[in-house]
Parts: structure tokens; sequence; C-alpha cells
């Protein structure tokens, strides 16, 4: 538990650029929400391991989404299955049922097609406000903290020892 | 921008695929295994057990080695069990994620083989029903050898007899009281004595007096008009009466008749009747034939969800609930339509006790209004042990799933029977020693319909029918007329829905029992009859007795009615104006 909370701060404080952090969290959320054995997964992990985002971010944020995803699923369901059975979108539909490549991503199951367009909707805004937020903590909270009781507390704790050792780890490779 | 491409990760993700891929490869198998045990044991109810599953991609293929389903009424033991079954699948279609066996085959297909340990699921499983679970099956028990004793069977059941008799009493009450009231509105002596004062006033007219004498005729037409009225009221209650009476005397006569009736009636149920003899077939043979449609139809519902499934349809497209799966698969229309599931064809050998019988199933599928053909199969044998020849073949239609028809055939030759128990009743056992037995069956289910028409003949046949009580004439008779018989034909007639149908079985051997035994048994049942009869009687005699009394005294009502009508007649009859005002003449 401690490594984790240690791993987050190390992700937050990082010298990582704060638009890196965002799109692994915003490319966490589309894996986290929708069914984790989807095709379109594959493409996020190629994104995630090419692209030079925050891993630790993603993984974080995958284990955040995924929790989350079980909550959200009846309103995937819903919008999936109103999506899908949409009069206006049949012929669309039709042309990606008879295309494999999409039988495979299984797009017409309500969860995976409510989920993916979910996620597709508001990765982009995440993105933005994750940035913000970031920019805006390094800016007035970090110094803070730094200063605080507790963050010395914390300093001559076995917590801190694990951050260290996390940090030294990372500055010798 | 290339500060933002990670070159390693490309070698990561490589890495990860290849991890997954060996993950796979190793786990597939037993993933595929665990899947077939936990939703064949979910259908059948029972566990289903799989040695060894082995998949491979190319080709695209699975072997299941031993696969054993229990029986769930009979947990040592399994309903059947197959060596190794061998799919084919076709690779295109699983990347389509449907699953096309173009070829399955099945090796050493064997039914009631033993189990080393236990099949049945701990009780908090949910199961599929099963045989034992289902509705029970028609008991039918031989008719009594002796004549049971009258005053049982008095005491026992409810007399029709007595019931019409005390509701006729009740009823003659009522209508007697009713009359009795109906009988102060008619005119009385009261008012026909008021009538002849009218009348007599009238005659006292003033002889010439014009006035007198117009006044008189006015009266006397008066006087007339009111006698007709109460003439015309009294008629009418005399009808209403007449009525009612007859309706009471035709009753009277039904209560009289009634002991004669509930003597027929309990003879019928309590006496063996030459009727009761034309049913021996279904006695001797439908608990076999009820336990056997039990079994199939358990079965047909166990393997309905292969023949069909969950459907609906959602603005022009058709929702399918997946048997595994979060949300639900929304169906398009296909270029070239496929189910979802469907093994084309499968050659299957089954290894009987008494030999082997091989066939082919083609189109399994739950899809089959997506295929656009049914499922059908043919399995043969010859010269098996025990049975000359076997044929079962048929057809499952659920193309159009509201109007399904399901139509199965069967045929054997020269099966043969040693030591089947046909009663094992204790005045009356029989056992079909040895016999040959050719079947010729037909089973259709549409929709909630079912019906099963057989024609089983039974040839070089050995009854063995020991009696116990050998004064008993009854089963003296039967024995012998059994012991004589080397052969019969069996017609099987089952229908109704499948949770609730009639067994009718017919065969050329009622007719041999019925004869042997039917001067028999009309003796003892003449004999019933008399007997039921004259105690009946002594039950019912007194009330009835006491009835056409109550009746005769409810005659005496319309002796009065008739006696007030003719008393108005009368009158009538009096008030001419002559006769009132005689020679009087008009003095203008």
């Amino acid at each position: 538990m401690l490594s984790i909370i240690a791993k987050l701060l190390k992700v937050l404080n990082s010298e990582n650029e704060p638009s890196q952090i965002s799109l692994a969290i915003g490319f966490s959320m589309i894996a986290g929400l929708t069914p984790f054995y989807s095709l379109h997964n594959i493409l996020i992990l190629l994104l995630v391991l090419v692209l030079r985002v925050n891993l630790s971010a993603f993984i974080l944020g995958l284990a955040f989404f995924s929790g989350v995803a079980y909550l959200l699923d009846p309103i995937f369901h819903w919008i999936g299955l109103h999506l899908l059975t949409a009069g206006l979108l049949k012929g669309l539909w039709e042309v990606l049922y008879n295309s494999t490549i999409w039988r495979l991503e299984r797009f017409n199951n309500s969860i995976v097609m409510g989920s993916l367009l979910f996620s597709l909707l508001f990765v982009v805004p995440l993105c933005i406000l994750m940035n913000l937020a970031i920019l805006k903590y390094r800016e007035h909270v970090l110094a803070w903290i730094q200063k605080s009781r507790l963050v010395h507390f914390i300093k001559a704790s076995k917590f801190y020892e694990t951050y260290k050792s996390l940090s030294k780890l990372k500055g010798e490779s | 921008m290339m500060k933002w491409i990670r070159w390693r990760g490309i070698v990561a993700f490589i890495g990860v695929l290849i991890i997954l891929s060996g993950f796979w490869f190793f786990f597939i198998d037993g993933f595929i295994g665990r899947m077939i045990e936990k939703t064949g044991t979910r259908i059948i109810g029972a566990r289903v057990d799989l040695d060894h599953a082995d998949f491979s991609i190319f080709p695209a293929g699975l072997i299941l080695t031993r696969l054993q389903v229990t029986d769930p009424d009979e947990p040592m033991k399994n309903a059947f069990e197959v060596a190794r079954a061998a799919f084919s699948i076709d690779t295109v279609n699983l990347f389509r994620r449907k699953v096309i066996i173009d070829e399955m085959t099945l090796d050493g297909l064997e039914f009631d083989t033993p189990r080393k340990t236990s099949g049945a699921l701990p009780s908090k499983v949910a199961v599929a029903p099963s045989v034992s679970k289902k509705v029970p099956i028609k008991e039918f028990k031989l008719p009594l050898f002796e004549v049971p004793d009258v005053q049982e069977i008095l005491k026992r059941e409810e007399l029709q007899s007595l019931k019409l008799v005390e509701s006729l009493r009740a009823d003659i009450k009522k209508e007697k009281d009713n009359w009795q009231t109906r009988l102060q509105d008619l005119p009385d002596k009261k008012k026909v004595d008021k009538y002849k004062s009218r009348i007599d006033k009238v005659k006292s007219a003033r002889k010439g007096d014009i006035e007198d004498i117009l006044g008189a005729l006015g009266e006397v037409k008066t006087i007339k008009k009111d006698l007709e009225r109460d003439i015309r009221h009294i008629k009418g209650v005399q009808k209403e009466f007449e009525v009612s009476f007859t309706l009471l005397e035709k009753r009277l006569d039904q209560a009289v008749q009634a002991p004669k009736e509930d003597a027929y009636l309990l003879k019928e149920k309590y006496s063996l009747s030459p009727q009761g003899l034309g049913n021996i077939s279904q006695i001797f043979f439908g608990p076999k034939v009820g336990q056997w449609v039990e079994r199939t139809l358990v079965w047909y519902k166990r393997l309905k969800p292969v023949l069909e499934r969950a459907k609906e349809r959602k603005k022009d497209s058709e929702v399918v609930k997946p048997i595994r799966a979060r949300g639900v698969d929304v169906r398009f229309k296909e270029h070239e339509p496929m189910p979802d599931f469907l093994i084309r064809q499968a050659k299957t050998s089954l290894q009987l006790s008494s030999g082997n019988l091989s066939g082919k199933i083609k189109n399994i599928t739950p899809d089959q209004d997506v295929l656009g053909a049914p499922l059908s199969f043919a399995f043969s044998g010859d010269s098996l042990k025990g049975v000359q020849s076997v044929k079962i073949s048929g057809t499952l239609d659920h193309v159009v799933p509201s109007s399904s028809k399901d139509t199965i055939s069967l045929y054997a030759k020269g099966y043969q029977i040693n030591d089947a128990v046909l009663s094992d009743s204790d005045k009356l056992p029989i056992t079909l020693k040895k016999g040959l037995l050719n079947l010729d069956a037909l089973i259709v289910i549409s929709g909630e319909g079912f019906r099963a028409k057989g024609k089983a003949r039974l040839k070089s046949a050995q009854l063995l029918v020991e009696v116990q009580d050998e004064a008993n004439l009854l089963a003296a008779s039967m024995r012998s007329a059994l012991s004589e018989i080397s052969g019969f034909t069996l017609h099987i007639n089952v229908h109704g829905r499948p949770d609730k149908y009639d067994i009718h079985l017919t065969s050329d051997l009622d007719d041999v029992l019925k004869g042997a035994v039917s001067r028999l048994v009309q003796d003892q049942a003449l004999q019933l009859e008399r007997e039921l009869n004259s105690a009946i009687l002594e039950k019912v005699g007194e009330p009835l007795s006491e009835l056409k009394v109550s009746l005769t005294e409810l005659e005496t009502i319309d002796g009065e009615i008739t006696a007030r009508l003719n008393q108005l007649n009368r009158l009538l009859g009096d008030i001419s104006a002559k006769s009132i005002l005689g020679d009087k003449k008009l003095l203008f």
C-alpha cells in the first residue's frame, strides 16, 4: 500500500511532462472502462508503450478506471444498446458487422459500444483537465506540501524510504 | 515530435504479445476444457467431466478426450460417455466470433457407463429438472379380483339418490308454503258471497221503470267483467301450479330411479367389468411407456437450448443474450448469414451393450432461423446382440421458432425380450419370459403440443402367470387365457402437452382376456349391482315414501283452485241479462 502511494507521489512529482501523465491517464481510461479483452486495447497498449507517456500513471489509472467500470456498466449498456438499435445508424452497423476486424472488436456488444463511445468522448476533456490540474499542483500545492509538518514526518518514515529508493532506482536506470 | 516516440516500447510491445501468446498456448486447452465442463454441467444439471482438450489453430480444430456426462437421476452412472471427439473448425469464421464446425467425429460413444465418483451437484447449485422432480407418472393397478363389501362401499361413497331426495323434500315444502300464500290471494267464499249479493241486488230492480232497468243492465255488464277477470286470474294461477307440480312429479320419478343409477355407477367403479378388462394393456405396459415418455421429454427439455436460444427483436435488430458475457450482443443483417455456433455434420458411432449404432447428425445450432435448415439425424445398426436391426431418424425443425416441429421415428426389428415383469400384483403376477418385438414409433412435438404413435408387435411370446389363490376363478381364467398367448400387437398413443399428456394403449391382448373372463365378470358385476340396489333402497326407501305423501298433499291445492274456479264459472253462467231481468218489458 505504501509502495503504491509512493509511486503515485513519484509520478506526480517526477520531472515528467504533465502532458505525458495526462495522456497516460487518458489511455488508461479507455483501457479501464472498456472490457479488458477487446481488440482496441491492443492498440492502446501499443500506443502506451511506443509513445513516451508515463507508464506508472497508466497502470494506476487502469486500476482506478477498471473499478469505476463496474459501477458504470449499466449506463454503458444503456448507451450501447440505444446506439446499436438506432434506426439512423443501422446502415453503418451493418457494414461494420460484415467486416471481420470489427467483429473481432465486438462493437455489436452493448457494453463494448457504450463504454468505448463514452471513453472516446471524455478522453480529450480529461487530458486537458488533468494537464491543468498537474500544473496547478506543482505550482501551488507541491511547495506547500514539502514545507508541511506532515511531509517532515513522512520523510522520517519507512514510506519515504521506499519513495527514495524508487527515485534512486529511477536515477540509476 | 521524435521526443514523443519510445523506440524501446516497440520491443516491449512485441515482448508483451509473445508473453500473451505463450500464456494462451499453454493454458488455452485447460481453459476450453473447463468451459466445456462448466457449461455442460449447467445445462445437464449434473457433472460433466473432460479428461483433456487439445485446441489447435492451424488447422483449426479441437480434440476432446473422454467426455463423461452424468445421468442426473443416477449420479453414479454416466448418461453417456465419449472416448474421443474431434472437431474441425472453420478458421475464417472463428475470427468473426463464429464457431462453425465443419465436421465432428465422435468415437466410442457409450450409454449408461458406471462412474468412479458421484456426478451429483451440491444442492446449492441450480440444476436442470430431473425425471424424479417431474409430475408423477400415472399409476395403473390391476382390477380387484373379489366382490367388495357393499356396506363398506356405501360408507365410502356419497349416494346421489339421497342427495336428490333431500333436495326434493326441501323444494316440495317450499312449494307448499308458496301455494298456500297464493291461495289466500285468490277469490274465496267471501268474494263469491259478494258477487251473489250484487246479483241479487240487480234482480230486485223495479219492473217497468226504465231507469232501474238500464241501471241493472249496466251492473250486469260490470259483474260479468269482474267475474271474467277473476276467472282468468285463477286459470293463470292454476296453469302455473300445474307446471310447477309436473316438474316436482318428474323429479320424484328421477329420485325413484336414482337408487338404480347409484347401484349401476358403484358397480362400474368397484367391479371388474368387461370394459375394465379392455384396459389390460394400459395396466401392463402403461407404467413402462409412461417412464419412457417422461425420460424423453426431460432430455428434450434439457437439449432444447441447443435447438433454440433466447432472442428478442428491438427496432428491426435482433438482440441475442449470450450465455456468458456482460451486456447483450446485437445482431445485424449479414451478407452471408451464419449462426454463431454450428456443427455442420457430426459422425458418430454409439456403442451399446448390444453392438454398434452408427449415424450422422446434421446442422446442430441454436440459430436454425439464421441457417435456414433444421437439425436432422439418422442412426442405424444391423445384426446387433439381442436385436436384428434398429433405425432412429428425425428432424428437429426450429427454423421458424414460433412454429417449431420435431419429428423422431424409431424402428426396431427382432428385439429380444427376456424376463420382463408385466404385472407385480400379488393376485396375478405376470412375467414375459421371452418374446421377439418389432417396434415402429413416431414422436411429434410441435409448439406446445406433443403426440407419439407406435405399434409394437410381439412374436414367439411366452407368458408366465403365477396365480396365488387357485380358488379365485377370475385370476385362474386370466392365467389360462394368457398362457395360450404367443403373440400380440400393442398400439401406443400419447397426446397432450409435455407437462400434461394422456397415454392410451390398446392391444389384441385386451380382446383375448375380455373373451376369456367376460361371463365370469358379468355375473360378478350383476351380483354386486343387485346387492348394491337393495342396500341403497333400504337407505332411501322411507324418505322416498314420505316424498310421495308430501306431493299428494300438494296436489290438494289444485283441487281447491278448481273448486273456486267452478264457483265463479257457475256465477258467470247465472248472470245473463235474461236470467236476471226475466220477461220484464220496457213500457215505451
